[in-house]
């Protein structure tokens, strides 16, 4: 007891040896979000008349601005996040706010952004880690199995107040992340499976509600539906998913070589940039390399996983699993509907999409994720390693 | 205490949804690698068909044009260049550049689909074009193209051997070469030489991108023009043919046949069976159809007179006397003469001044049978002693009864019962003749099972009460009666007869060939069939078809009348050796409109003719729909005809002897 008392103490104190597992697999996933970006636009802006290289810079202008913010969350110590948690939510609320007001723009048939310049800032994907952050905060206090049904409510009253905001910008996608997220979070903090279930069981109704009540947008439903009815293919909605699975399925065992995707770089596939990175990866690179990609996710969740496990308070242990769950979240609908699982919700592939707020906000989690490493509990045998 | 569990719940959860995503991928790229290559393949690729140019139609002597193919300057829309949002915008503009309404330029972007590329309104001239493109933004997706049209340049000239083209009916559209867009040969040589005009359309296989854009051609196959087709029509025959059809009909109507409606005639080479001319007068301009945009008025008013039929090969009718003919060759061939004398008043016509020909017979204008009332010729009170030759030049219609029941009386003993109906199948009749042209009818040869066919149908086409009867074969040796013929087949089986027996299967085209003159398709002179005809039957058929143009009692004798200009070789007295070379028969099929006392009868006039007698390189078969008797409207009209074919100077056309009647 002595010995681990000590080795508390010490950590309290000391900043430990990065993660460069985790650093490494952020770099490998941006470098080859990076190589995809410049593929699949390159053609396009050649044909436009824009320098080639033009998307592909910007992307990496945007991982330089990543690069330095994860940087500086990791160097924010786990306590002082918490103290600063409830100013980031409040912060990325009043972003949501001013993002539907008259300084927002409206894109897309979306109001999702507010314009700075060079640099268009989508507050919804900042509200990601603050949300996050405040959850960490509120659950923190709670022991195994004693979740009151009070403070559950009180974490689903956290993240209503921005899903509303962002859902009249609309953005389905982000609320989903959200979703996922604070049943994640729960169930870290101490929640009953009965509280659990109960809990899933409500949102499934209130769903169903919303879908009987007219409150989703049409494009909602109809790419919903079109998922179901996948053959109808004159849906424009349902054009993006097969022609993705087509520039997969012709990228074969080992993938038809950079630049060889003709799915790809002849434009059939939309978004091929954003929502749809993954199609050119896999087109291009084939299966192996979508195995690669997939599997240095799981290195990064289960990184994530193993550091909310070495956490040395609950704060971390819940920041740590949320920023986890929303990673693996991101990861899975966004390939999932790529490779025609999952219906079409506009969620980016993180680290790998084109996309400066997206970028930042993971950056943000992944560093807060980091900082928690740096200030773990140095458990015994922890050193050998 | 710390949830580990919880964590490593969470760890498994993330490991089975992302073990799906690649047990997803695994059947996206590795086990159904195929489909998905084969879809993005056919995505990439834009195949373009070029359209061969279709040949043309040659007269016999390769030198005159008679269906060609120009371009004309129209405004071709690719639609898939078309944004959809701009659709409305470009068929605005189109209307106001084009002057048609917006809403036929709607219809026409309808018809043709989505996707499609074709032209829009009619031709426009150079500046138009020029315009159009120099403000291409307003008109997106439209090129300005020469667009080949088809053009008949004779005009009504031999309209009904030439055809036309259309847009593809349904079964045309079951040929794996035709599209809904594409232009099919309906009628004439168009029609049967299709194939062969049409050519094999080219294609260009682009290489294009997610925006449609071409980036590149993958593989171009040149189209292969049509060939040009060669017929074996005299342009001059055949415009002389028509005139003087034209001018039959004007003669029957001043001799009072105000019902008159069409002529038909064939001039057919009896060496080979090539159509040298084929009529079928009133006719239709075929440019009419070329365009695709033919008025339904201006249908109404061809579907009115069935001009766009050739009667020639689809006209059926009752060939009246001109059938006379075959039975007189069967008469021969067989040694059927008439010995039967059911006369009531015993005149028996004293002595026989033909002792020495088996074929005399008395003619007093009547024959009786039981149970009939008897039968009257034409002529009252009869022709008096005939043979079978003056049979034939006087058209003697007791004289063929007679035969027709000599064959019905011997039944069973020296013949089957339908010899007579053998021999004209034989010659061609009761079935095609094969001609290379479309549509042609089939006509009728009735015989015991026909008749029973339609007496136990009760199809209202033969009486309800009765046997099949030796009056029924009377009708068929005089050409009355349910029998019917096309002159196509009359043609066929008088050249079959006088050319010592081979039925030809009639042909209008020569040859297909291709630009450097090479045949594709050489359409060879043919046969139907052969028949052994004993020569003296020949030779005594071509002398008694001359007697029918000159013999004193001849029926064509006064239309053959001054056939001579008086110019040629051995014509300086008053001589006419060329007439000598000319032979024919009359025909007058006699159809009574019992039920209407102000109607008039039914007349068909025939004239089947063949010069020369010596060695016949023509025959004609002339019809003159309700034109009245056959000797007094189509036999100067075919004298017409043999004077153009034999050298001498035509006369306008003047009425014959009305014969038949």
């Amino acid at each position: 007891m002595t010995m681990l008392r000590n080795v508390e103490l010490r950590a309290r104190t000391a900043i430990g040896r990065p993660d460069f597992l985790l650093i490494a697999v952020i770099a490998a996933l941006s470098a080859l979000g990076i190589i995809m970006i410049f593929t699949a636009s390159a053609p396009r802006l050649e044909a436009e008349g824009i320098s080639r290289t033009s998307q592909m810079t910007r992307q990496m202008v945007f991982v330089g601005i990543g690069l330095v913010a994860f940087v500086v969350a990791s160097l924010i110590s786990d306590r002082n996040w918490q103290l600063l948690a409830p100013w980031v939510y409040v912060g990325s609320l009043l972003l949501l706010i001013a993002v539907l007001s008259p300084i927002g723009a409206f894109r897309q048939g979306a109001q999702r952004w507010i314009s700075f310049g060079i640099l268009d800032l989508q507050p919804s994907e900042l509200a990601k880690p603050a949300v996050i952050l405040v959850l960490a905060l509120l659950l923190a206090p709670v022991e195994e199995n004693r979740m009151r049904w009070m403070r559950i409510a009180r974490a689903m009253a956290l993240v209503a107040l921005p899903s509303l905001l962002i859902f009249v910008q609309p953005d389905l996608g982000t609320m989903l992340v959200f979703g996922f997220v604070v049943v994640t979070m729960l169930f870290v903090a101490g929640t009953t499976v009965r509280q659990l279930v109960a809990l899933v069981l409500v949102a499934a109704i209130v769903l169903a509600v919303a879908v009987q009540l007219d409150v989703l947008e049409e494009y909602q439903i109809e790419r919903l539906t079109g998922f179901l009815n996948p053959d109808e293919q004159t849906l424009s909605t349902n054009y993006n998913q097969n022609q993705s699975q087509i520039a997969i399925g012709s990228g074969g065992m080992f993938g038809r070589g950079l630049f060889e995707g003709t799915q790809t770089n002849l434009s059939f596939v939309p978004a091929q940039t954003t929502d749809f990175i993954f199609t050119a990866l896999a087109e291009q690179l084939g299966f192996v390399g979508g195995v690669i990609v997939i599997a240095l996710f799981a290195i990064l969740v289960w990184r994530m996983l193993v550091i909310a496990a070495l956490a040395r308070d609950r704060f971390g242990q819940l920041a740590a699993s949320g920023v986890a769950a929303m990673v693996a979240f991101h990861t899975f609908v966004n390939i999932g509907m790529t490779v025609g699982l999952l219906p079409v919700t506009g969620l980016p592939l993180p680290f790998m999409s084109f996309g400066g707020s997206f970028y930042l906000a993971m950056a943000v989690s992944a560093g807060v994720v980091h900082s928690i490493w740096l200030r773990r509990a140095r458990i015994p045998g922890d050193g050998v390693r | 205490m710390r949830p580990g569990w919880r964590l490593a719940s969470i760890g498994v959860l993330v490991a089975a949804l992302f073990s799906m995503l690649v047990l997803r991928m695994w059947f996206l790229q590795v086990s159904e690698i195929e489909d998905s290559l084969e879809v993005a393949e056919s995505q990439q690729v834009l195949t373009v068909t070029v359209d061969a140019p279709r040949g043309d139609v040659f007269d016999r002597d390769g030198t005159e044009l008679m269906a060609g193919t120009i371009a004309n300057l129209r405004v071709v829309v690719d639609r898939r260049l078309v944004p959809e949002e701009r659709e409305d915008e470009l068929i605005e503009n189109l209307s106001t550049l084009l002057g048609i309404s917006a809403e036929e330029i709607r219809d026409t972007f309808e018809e043709n689909g989505e996707g499609r590329r074709f032209p829009v309104g009619g031709e426009i001239g150079q500046s138009t074009g020029i315009f159009a493109l120099e403000n291409i933004e307003s008109f997106p997706g439209i090129s300005i193209e020469p667009v080949p049209v088809r053009v008949y340049p004779l005009g009504e000239t031999a309209a009904h051997i030439v055809g036309y083209v259309g847009a593809p009916g349904a079964i045309d559209l079951e040929r794996p070469d035709i599209s809904a867009r594409d232009q099919v040969g309906k009628f004439g040589v168009e029609r049967s030489y299709d194939r062969l005009l049409r050519g094999t359309p080219g294609r260009i296989t682009y290489r294009i991108n997610g925006q449609g854009q071409i980036l590149g051609v993958i593989d171009e196959t040149p189209p292969q023009p049509g060939g040009s087709v060669v017929t074996t029509i005299d342009l001059d025959t055949q415009r002389f043919v028509e005139e003087s059809l034209a001018a039959a009909i004007r003669l029957a109507r001043q001799e009072g046949e105000t019902d008159v409606k069409r002529a038909a005639a064939v001039v057919m080479d009896p060496r080979d069976g090539s159509i040298i001319a084929m009529a079928s007068v009133p006719s239709f301009d075929p440019t009419l159809f070329a365009d695709g945009q033919i008025s339904q008025e201006e249908w109404d008013r061809l579907s009115e007179d069935a001009v766009l039929n050739n009667f020639a090969i689809q006209g059926l009718y009752p060939p009246g006397s001109s059938f006379k003919v075959p039975v007189y060759a069967l008469a021969l061939e067989e040694d059927i003469y008439p010995t039967v004398d059911d006369d009531e008043d015993d005149d028996d016509g004293g002595i026989n001044p033909f002792p020495d020909d088996p074929t005399a017979w008395y003619s007093d204008g009547q024959l009786l049978f039981p149970e009939t009332p008897p039968l009257n010729d034409w002529r009252e009170g009869g022709h008096g002693w005939v043979t079978l030759s003056t049979s034939l030049h006087e058209s003697v219609n007791t004289y063929y009864w007679s035969i027709a029941l000599q064959i019905w009386n011997n039944r069973g003993v020296e013949w089957e019962e339908d010899l007579l109906q053998e021999w004209a199948r034989t010659l061609g009749f009761g079935d095609r003749t094969g001609i290379d042209l479309p549509f042609e009818q089939q006509g009728l040869v009735p015989d015991r099972e026909w008749f029973q066919f339609h007496q136990r149908g009760n199809t209202g086409l033969v009486r309800t009460e009765g046997v099949w009867a030796g009056g029924d074969v009377m009708n068929i040796a005089t050409g009355q009666g349910a029998l019917v013929v096309t002159p196509i087949q009359m043609a066929t089986a008088y050249a079959a007869l006088v050319n010592g027996g081979t039925v030809w299967q009639p042909r209008v085209v020569d040859s297909v060939r291709d630009a450097e003159n090479n045949e594709l398709f050489s359409n060879l002179p043919s046969a139907a069939r052969v028949v052994d005809l004993k020569a003296t039957t020949v030779l005594r058929l071509k002398n008694d078809l001359r007697g029918v143009v000159s013999a004193v009692n001849g029926t064509a004798r006064r239309a053959f009348e001054e056939f001579c200009d008086g110019e040629g070789p051995g014509e300086e007295a008053g001589g006419c050796p060329a007439l000598d070379e000319v032979g024919g028969k009359t025909g007058t099929a006699e159809i009574a409109r019992a039920t209407n006392e102000d109607e008039q009868d039914i007349d068909t006039a025939w004239f089947v003719g063949v010069a020369p007698l010596s060695d016949p390189e023509w025959v004609v078969a002339v019809v003159v729909d309700q034109g009245g008797s056959g000797g007094q409207v189509a036999a100067p009209t075919a004298r017409r005809i043999f004077q153009l074919l034999m050298g001498e100077s035509p006369d306008p056309i003047r009425s014959g002897d009305d014969t038949e009647r």
